[in-house]
């Protein structure tokens, strides 16, 4: 049937992938027309009011620098006064503002757009994408993100998927996409960790398969390490090194920047794949003499080892608090297998190896094995007789994150713990606390800390329409819900009545359903330079 | 979706708030850790919600989340040694009505509990603690005399400690067998 399709995309933080299960066969990516299988999470906005994706609007990151946003989903989510957005604004080239509600917008031509606004482009053209190569439309997906996201980073990661003009069925965790692809049709009863480290963001998840059924024990993740702290550290040592013998600093210049992380990641891969890289990069810069400078350098990968060993280190931190909330050590586990590009690296493999005393498994693609799981979940969620048919899996994945409500005195109470399964509700029972009060604000937050500060808002959310009472004597029973896709829902009903009041969200990072509606507008109006106009 | 199994879908909906942890997941009370876990699989093979996404009205679609809500609610409690504990003692007791679902009121007690066992096994103070574990590794190479003198360090920090007494008798006793007997013994 026509109907039944749908893909998986892999949103990533540097590269996207985007694939396709067909009814009986395996997955398989979906190339674009120049074979291209992954393609870069760049969207580089041309003066003609064209926007370009992917490997190609890479190349603009030098030459059109200002007008080229990557790495969006570093800022996928987050508020305007976050840390990671202060990060961004002093590397990137292209502007960052701030927009209503502390949430962030890029400038870029002239134009404001949201975060979600930005990846919905990346998606459209994995869309575009896989709509040329099936020829058919393509209408419903299913999209990854980073297990460790939070509420308002998977929430925005949704939108973006309703602005790019798809029906997102399910957001699933990265790590759960790979298990899911790694153990399908296998028939396995294993205890597995994924290690996911990504462009940006790293992820352990330990699942537990037992044939069919794939259920996450634990996971635990930094949202802030990934394979661009790599880069970084390539790029200190170099623009250091510049800095002495020339005396010019390549960082102070943002066209010099970039063209110093694009010299850093390639030393990077060049690195692992044959242990030592030259770097060289004409005309980086001028001296205040008017003499044109080169930058030449030569990166020994025990140097390079040495930069980054903190990095990997922190990696284990992270595994070994998975493997404690999972309650096992590193010896219980049967297989790891490795997801994301910087994985290739072999001071990570020898790590990995090194700390489960196991091999890891090698013939899982790092860079596609999330796409091709994101893809087999669409086809089970689009196909209504995949369980009758033995075809079926399941996903028991849990909230990477615990649910908590602000309380008086700044402290936040928790209501749902870490790692519990979802889809899972919880009620709490607030009371008014004045004669006569007509509404109750409640906040609610994501975290670990019984401090509100150290943890991260999800927004404010207000109830009125209930009853109007005495003080302590109008109690409203208020429902907070993790949904499949790991996004928080939240509802209240006056316990005595039994009246659901109604619910308003006075602050969050999100967009608003109007805006939502104007973005959905202008996604379609923008034209992707390459493709045809929307509608195929 | 056959008929039967819409219908059986429609009871456990209906009756869902007047079932155990132990029933939703179509256990005997009183099953252990790998049961628990065994039947989680099995009942999330039936009412998963993916299973749901493609076939069936809105309305099964919300009954089957339903549910399937109040089984993982069900395993997450279940799974765990201590909750288990407490929540098979609070639905076999006279409470039971009011304790089918765990409250927070039960969340805070387990913690408590938990607390206090640990406080108990290792003492209240960071002194006591360093000095205990001092002595029971100590006891444990036997080598008594060093491990008498830290579990007495330990009684200076908390005297009233039980545990830390009890090692003390332990200890003392096993000094007292060691102990040279016979005539020439200082008097």
């Amino acid at each position: 049937m026509s109907d039944d399709i749908a893909v998986g995309i892999d949103l990533g933080t540097s590269y996207s992938c985007v694939a396709v299960a067909r009814e009986g066969g395996s997955p398989s990516v979906l190339p674009n027309e120049w074979g291209e299988r992954t393609h870069a999470s760049v969207v580089s906005f041309l003066e003609d009011g064209h926007v370009l994706v992917g490997n190609d609007a890479k190349k603009n990151i030098i030459t059109n620098a200002e007008h080229t946003v990557a790495s969006a989903k570093r800022l996928i989510g987050r508020f305007f006064f976050s840390d990671e957005v202060k990060k961004a604004q002093a590397v990137m080239p292209y502007g960052i503002v701030e927009g209503p509600n502390s949430s962030v917008r890029v400038e870029v031509r002239g134009r404001r757009l949201s975060i979600p606004e930005v990846s919905a482009l990346v998606l459209k053209e994995m869309k575009a994408i896989a709509e040329t190569n099936l020829g058919r439309e393509v209408t419903r997906a299913v999209i990854t993100c980073p297990a460790y996201f939070n509420d308002n980073q998977r929430q925005a990661t949704k939108d973006a998927g309703r602005i790019a003009g798809l029906e997102v069925l399910r957001i699933i965790n990265e790590p759960t996409a790979a298990a899911l692809a790694y153990g399908f049709g296998k028939d396995l009863s294993q205890r597995i960790c994924v290690y996911d480290l990504g462009g940006g963001t790293f992820d352990v998840s330990i699942l537990e398969i037992g044939k069919d059924v794939f259920e996450v024990l634990s996971t635990a993740g930094d949202t802030y390490l990934g394979g661009d702290d790599f880069d970084d550290r390539i790029m200190a040592w170099l623009a250091d090194d510049f800095l002495r013998t020339h005396g010019l600093d390549l960082r102070q210049n943002k066209f010099c920047l970039q063209m110093l992380k694009e010299a850093s990641e390639r030393a990077k891969i060049e690195v692992g794949r044959d242990g030592a890289a030259e770097v060289l990069v004409k005309s980086i810069c001028q001296s205040p003499e008017g003499e044109v400078l080169d930058l030449r350098q030569r990166l020994e990968a025990d140097q390079f080892n040495r930069m980054v060993m903190d990095l990997v280190q922190r990696t284990f931190k992270v595994c070994d608090e998975a493997l404690q909330s999972a309650r096992l050590t590193a010896h219980d586990i049967d297989a790891v297998i490795l997801v994301g590009g910087p994985t290739r690296l072999p001071i990570i493999r020898t790590s990995v190896r090194h700390y489960f005393q196991k091999e890891p498994l090698t013939g899982v693609d790092p860079d596609e094995v999330v796409a091709l799981g994101a893809a087999i979940q669409a086809a089970a969620l689009v196909r209504g007789d995949a369980a009758e048919g033995g075809q079926a899996s399941y996903l028991l994945d849990v909230t990477p994150l615990s649910l908590r409500v602000g309380t008086v005195g700044g402290f936040a109470e928790r209501l749902i713990e870490k790692n519990t399964p979802i889809p899972i509700e919880r009620s709490k029972t607030f009371t008014t606390s004045r004669d006569g009060q007509e509404r109750v604000k409640i906040r609610v937050y994501q975290g670990e800390s019984n401090r509100v500060e150290g943890c991260e808002l999800l927004g404010e959310f207000e109830f009125t329409g209930f009853r109007v009472g005495y003080r302590g004597e109008v109690q409203i029973q208020v429902t907070f819900e993790i949904d499949p896709n790991g996004i928080v829902d939240v509802s209240a009903t006056d316990l005595e009545t039994g009246q659901r009041t109604s619910t308003t969200i006075s602050l969050s990072s999100g967009l608003s359903e109007q805006d939502l509606r104007q973005a959905i507008d202008d996604n379609a109006g923008i034209e992707l330079l390459g493709r045809a106009p929307a509608g195929v | 979706m056959d008929a039967q199994a819409l219908i059986e879908v429609e009871t456990l909906a209906a009756v869902l708030d007047q079932l155990d942890y132990y029933a939703v997941l179509k256990l005997q009370p009183g099953a252990g850790a790998a049961e628990v876990r065994a039947a989680y699989h099995r009942e999330s093979r039936v009412y998963h919600p993916d299973r749901f996404a493609a076939a069936g009205s809105a309305e099964l679609r919300a009954t089957i989340g339903r549910i399937y809500r109040r089984i993982n609610e069900a395993y997450t409690v279940l799974r765990d040694d201590r909750r288990r504990e407490r929540y098979l003692a609070d639905v076999t007791g006279p409470d039971r009505a009011r304790k089918l679902r765990f409250t927070e009121a039960d969340e805070a007690q387990v913690k408590e509990e938990r607390q206090r066992r640990i406080e108990e096994q290792f003492g209240q103070t960071p002194n006591g603690r360093k000095f205990y574990a001092t002595a029971t590794q100590e006891a444990r190479g036997e080598r008594w005399e060093a491990a008498e003198r830290a579990i007495k360090s330990a009684l200076v920090y908390e005297p009233a400690n039980p545990r830390f007494k009890e090692l003390l008798a332990q200890i003392q006793a096993e000094l007292e067998k060691t102990r040279p007997r016979g005539d020439y013994r200082i008097r």
